[in-house]
């Protein structure tokens, strides 16, 4: 398969003359980190500039700073990488969205630990209002109900 | 001449400010500003594309740096 072929039409230009290549990306499928993200991974070995040519689109282009000529198999390869990099990227960022609530608590927990236990002012403060625990399932059995006087309860049955 | 155009989505107009700055010894350098963009002239003779290059990656880390373009 031609260098040319493998990628979806429009998404790949080369420019045989500026030495570079020009990525054309939908922004509903990578979000703005990651493009930061994969450019930033590239400016060691290539030139990077972003665009935006229209809303909705994000432009990337690479120029290798070694320079590749005319070289467009080199210029193909080089979009290639950066768009594993991209959707590395876009899926790094898409983890780190869905687990954020659970760092964030993780992360209070060891915070709330090093700082040793609460005083008792920090217990006057406290909020009892919320729920004790979550119970999807409603699996969860109180102490009351758990130990409730069972006996009792036919007698108030027969007294109706 | 190389042309530089940075989109103001995209890129801090601080990152391209301190680019510039770095850069100005190094080339001629002619900013203006667009409606979508903060455009930057380059001049450099033989060291114009390098100079552009580095340039456009500078902006580029700085922004990357700050967070956002914002």
């Amino acid at each position: 398969m031609a260098h040319e072929d493998s990628f979806p039409e429009g998404l790949v230009a080369v420019d045989r003359t500026a030495g570079a290549v020009r990525l054309e990306l939908d922004d509903t499928l990578y979000p703005l980190e990651a493009l930061y993200g994969a450019a930033y991974t590239f400016i060691d070995r290539c030139w990077v500039l972003l665009d935006r040519p229209q809303a909705g689109r994000l432009r990337a282009t690479l120029a290798p700073k070694a320079g590749a000529g005319d070289d467009g198999a080199a210029l193909h390869a080089l979009a290639g990488e950066f768009a594993n990099e991209l959707l590395s990227c876009a899926w790094r960022h898409q983890i780190a969205q869905q687990n954020r609530a659970i760092i964030e608590q993780v992360t209070a927990q060891a915070v709330a630990g090093a700082m040793g236990p609460p005083s008792l002012d920090d217990l006057a403060k406290f909020e009892f209002s919320g729920e004790a625990l979550e119970d999807p399932l409603g699996i969860a059995v109180s102490w009351e109900e758990k130990y409730r006087d069972k006996k009792a309860e036919p007698k108030a049955k027969d007294a109706k | 001449m190389t042309e530089l155009r940075f989109h103001r989505g995209l890129y801090a107009g601080l990152a391209v400010e301190e680019a510039v700055k770095l850069f100005a010894p190094h080339a001629t350098l002619r900013v203006r500003e667009e409606p979508d963009h903060w455009v930057v002239e380059v001049e450099g003779g033989a060291r114009e594309r390098r100079v552009a290059g580095e340039l456009g990656n500078y902006a580029l880390g700085l922004t990357v740096k700050h967070g956002n373009a914002r």
